[in-house]
């Protein structure tokens, strides 16, 4: 896919560092999430909404800093609320580009309950969870993604408890577009973004980002280059949500990496709903003053 | 005659006594009488128990009274569970469903003259005239109609306009029903007779309405265009009313999965540039509290509702307290000051929105408006609304220059700087919980954390100059003085009008603005008093201790405080003040 295309018409296309900020990532490094940010980079300027007609919403966690590291608008917000905060900007902004990010405990853990809301409302925004099975911020401790048996500073006899699945998780609430990447394929990372940022409705990327300073071995890009499976080379037809779901069962013991589902058939989204019952109800609406009329003194 | 009747009803939950108060207070308000009707009810859904008290007045009614004029019992037990809701004194008119037998001997009972107790068949009468015992109430509204003097024909109208949807035959057996409890009246008269006198001259046209729906009108006035919310009572009527009318206009109200996603979809709203709000009662506030943070440090306009209910937790949720007050001041992470407003009527939690709305704009912050649930669910008469007085702002935004080298947190004389939203070229900058500097980028610096603390705090100095968000009445050298926010506002007037009709030099102070507490505003107020009374429905009393915090209140001064779904009477603290006078001197 030609990430550079389609640039807007009388107007320089906008590069990918149109889209980079002069703040300088705190990321260690090596860490999977600069891959992130330079496929992020890629998607926008193949997308080229101007940066101030984008949204970009994070939680709290090392990968919840990508807002700042871009010139779109950011929300650095507070940790799981990315989600709420999001579908209160696309809402009261339907014309935004609403982009969300945070990791996997941000997502699955400690906003977890708002991951099923998001999906069956379907507000059209795009959710890019950096999921590297591992608190990071605060120094390694055990994330809801974590494989059973873990090892670390909070599970020191290894953990006891099975992971949560992401890829299972939003399809099986219907989400429309469900992909995973890894960085250690930036072209397809970047083209999956891109995607994802076209998706018409609630889509999802699980990003399997390596954390250098707390990872498994396992986990990191070289074995990720090792075990990648593109779903594409398998045959694997997106419009097969059935076969997805099955395809998903095997998160944390094979990486496939591009799109598990695509809705070949988007419904509409939820604020294109609310602007077109919006657009119903003002043809017969009663003016604002009108609402107050058994209020107010004429 | 009297000028000034209390009436208060309770039966089990299908009795329709809340419906038939309704009904009362609709006639009451038609024939040019002030009214006000506060209900109550067990925490079931259904059935359990219900009552209602109706104040019906030729004079502006200040709060829904204490001692009863007319009890009506349709069973005692229900009646009993209403407790200080429903207090019974000498002069109380009983009227009882006759089955239910006499008032059992209580201390509640006690004070009642035998005299005044009236046995009625209402039951009976009900399945005579209307063929159904639902039109008990019908029978009582012809009572209250034959013994008090409300027009019958008015009460009537109420009926038709109740009934006439759902067919004639059933407003005709509830017009027979009430005719009968009217004659009933005619030929069991009083030996005092308790007629009601006219209203004066028309005062104008009135509403009828509670604090929910004023909260939303003065929402809808200010402009909102976005509500979050999750359903709680007692507050869900304000977003029920939003989710009615903001489409229309425009707007989006969204129903959350739970009061973080509420608070947290009105602050992305705001973020987005539009005025914004959410609504909870106590542990809805709770849960909010960690996003408001992020709304002080990230500076973001929010209005949030709290319609305060007996707590803690779910405490009494169908009642009122005063007891959110330190949770609206302090429940933070962090230093933290915002604007907290108290509506102390219905009629004044129109203006008391407006002013949110209109502070969180201008001071790009949180405010908390803190109801509670006696004016959120009280109905009674108010008069239009004169909206000539009301300014309506909106937040700075950046002019061109200022977004050349825009700096979102620039460090100014006022502390307010101009903010942009997502959408506006050139305006794009970090909002984030995080701390920051000018520009928006994060920062762990000490000396810049102090700084902007000192921004977000020096804002809002100039609220506390806002006299007009203070009601102080009386002498301004008066000794004594009686100090009262949100709905017992309303006994603490009457009780200063008490006092002042018995010769007593007092003052009154009433805040609309409880938090940050304008220090110089108590300060004056108190210099010449000797000793009063800060009354409100707490057990710690809140605000007492908050003024304790600030300011410099004089000894004599003590909290007269009480654990909610307790409701004062204006001539408890009349008495209490009084006697605190009395050992003063």
């Amino acid at each position: 896919m030609d990430l550079e295309a389609k640039p807007a018409p009388n107007r320089t296309p906008l590069q990918p560092k149109d889209y980079k900020s002069d703040l300088k990532p705190i990321w260690c490094p090596g860490c999977g999430d600069f891959g992130v940010l330079q496929a992020l980079y890629r998607a926008l300027s193949a997308i080229g909404r101007e940066p101030h007609e984008i949204a970009f919403i994070s939680g709290i966690g090392c990968s919840s800093r990508i807002p700042g590291y871009t010139t779109a608008y950011g929300f650095n917000s507070v940790h799981g609320r990315a989600l709420p905060i999001a579908q209160g900007v696309k809402l009261a902004r339907p014309e935004l580009l609403v982009v969300v990010a945070g990791g996997d405990g941000d997502g699955f853990s400690i906003g977890g309950g708002h991951v099923a809301h998001a999906i069956r409302r379907n507000i059209d925004l795009t959710y890019l969870v950096m999921d590297n099975q591992v608190y990071g911020l605060t120094k390694g401790q055990l994330s809801p993604t974590a494989p059973k048996g873990l090892h670390t500073v909070t599970s020191p006899f290894g953990s006891l408890e099975e992971p949560i699945n992401p890829l299972l998780y939003v399809l099986a609430y219907g989400a429309g577009f469900v992909a995973q990447a890894t960085p250690a394929d930036m072209p397809g990372m970047a083209a999956l973004i891109e995607e994802a940022l076209r998706y018409p409705g609630f889509s999802f990327v699980n990003i399997q980002s390596p954390c250098v300073t707390f990872g498994e071995e396992e986990q990191q890009l070289r074995a990720h280059k090792a075990k990648m499976k593109p779903l594409a080379s398998l045959g694997h037809d997106a419009a097969n949500q059935l076969a997805a779901l099955d395809l998903a069962r095997a998160y944390g013991k094979e990486l496939y990496t591009g799109v598990f589902y695509r809705n070949p058939a988007p419904p509409p989204t939820y604020d294109a709903l609310v602007q077109a019952r919006q657009a119903e109800l003002i043809k017969t609406r009663r003016p604002r003053e009108r609402a107050l009329d058994a209020y107010l003194q004429k | 005659m009297s000028d000034d009747l209390i009436l208060g009803m309770a039966g089990s939950g299908g009795d329709g006594v809340v419906s038939a108060g309704e009904s009362l207070l609709a006639a009451a308000s038609s024939e040019g009488y002030h009214a006000m009707m506060t209900k109550s009810f067990g925490s079931q859904i259904r059935g359990g128990e219900s009552s209602c008290r109706v104040r019906v007045s030729c004079r502006r009614i200040l709060n829904p009274g204490g001692v009863l004029d007319v009890a009506v019992a349709l069973n005692w037990e229900d009646f009993f569970r209403f407790g200080a809701e429903l207090p019974l004194g000498s002069s109380t008119l009983v009227i009882h469903e006759e089955k239910a037998g006499p008032p059992p001997e209580t201390p509640a009972t006690r004070p009642l003259s035998r005299a005044l107790i009236f046995s009625v068949p209402i039951t009976e009468m009900a399945k005579k005239a209307a063929g159904t015992d639902k039109a008990k109430t019908s029978v009582v509204l012809g009572l209250v109609s034959g013994w008090l003097g409300i027009p019958k024909e008015a009460l009537l109208r109420g009926l038709k306009k109740k009934f006439g949807g759902k067919g004639q035959g059933l407003f005709e057996a509830n017009e027979r029903a009430l005719a009968s409890g009217f004659e009933y009246a005619q030929t069991h008269p009083l030996a005092e007779p308790r007629v009601l006198s006219r209203p004066a001259a028309a005062t104008g046209p009135k509403l009828l309405c509670d604090g929910n729906d004023m909260c939303a009108a003065g929402a809808i006035f200010s402009g909102v265009e976005f509500f979050g919310g999750y359903p709680i009572t007692p507050s869900t009527e304000v977003m029920q009313i939003l989710s009615r009318e903001l489409l229309q206009h425009g707007g989006v109200v969204l129903q959350a999965e739970d009061e973080i996603s509420g608070i947290g979809a009105a602050l992305g709203a705001s973020y987005a540039g539009r005025k914004s709000m959410t609504a909870t009662s106590g542990p809805g506030m709770s849960l909010k509290t960690e996003i408001l943070g992020l709304a002080t440090i990230a500076e973001l306009p929010l209005v949030i509702l709290n319609v305060q209910r007996g707590g803690p937790s779910t405490g009494i949720p169908t009642k009122p307290e005063q007891a959110d007050l330190f949770q609206a001041a302090f429940s933070a992470h962090g230093d933290v000051v915002r604007p907290v407003l108290a509506p102390t009527t219905v009629a004044d939690t129109f203006s008391t929105t407006v002013e949110a709305f209109n502070l969180a704009e201008r001071y790009q912050t949180p405010v908390i408006i803190l109801s509670d649930q006696e004016i959120a669910q009280r109905k009674e008469t108010v008069d239009l609304i004169d909206t000539s007085r009301f300014t309506l702002e909106r937040r700075l935004v950046p002019t061109g220059a200022e977004l050349d080298g825009y700096q979102r947190f620039r460090l100014t004389e006022s502390g307010i700087s101009p903010l942009s939203h997502p959408g506006m070229a050139g305006g794009n900058y970090l909002g984030a919980g995080i701390e920051h500097n000018e520009h928006g980028d994060p920062t762990a610096s000490g000396a810049m954390h102090e700084r902007m603390n000192e921004k977000r705090f020096k804002k809002l100095e100039p609220l506390k100059q806002r006299k007009d968000l203070f009601e102080v009445l009386g002498n301004g050298n008066a000794p004594y003085a009686l100090v009262s926010w949100g709905s017992t506002a309303g006994v603490t007037r009457e009780a200063f009008e008490l006092a002042r009709a018995r010769g007593l030099d007092v003052k009154l102070f009433v805040p609309t603005l409880v938090y940050p507490v304008a220090e110089q505003v108590y300060q004056d107020f108190f210099a010449s008093v000797r000793a009063g009374l800060v009354v409100e429905l707490s057990y710690q009393g809140q605000l007492y201790r908050i003024l304790r915090m600030f300011v410099d209140v004089p000894k004599g001064v003590i909290p007269f405080a009480r654990s909610g779904a307790n409701p004062f009477q204006p001539t408890e603290v009349l008495e209490k003040l009084t006697e605190l006078t009395r050992a003063e001197s």
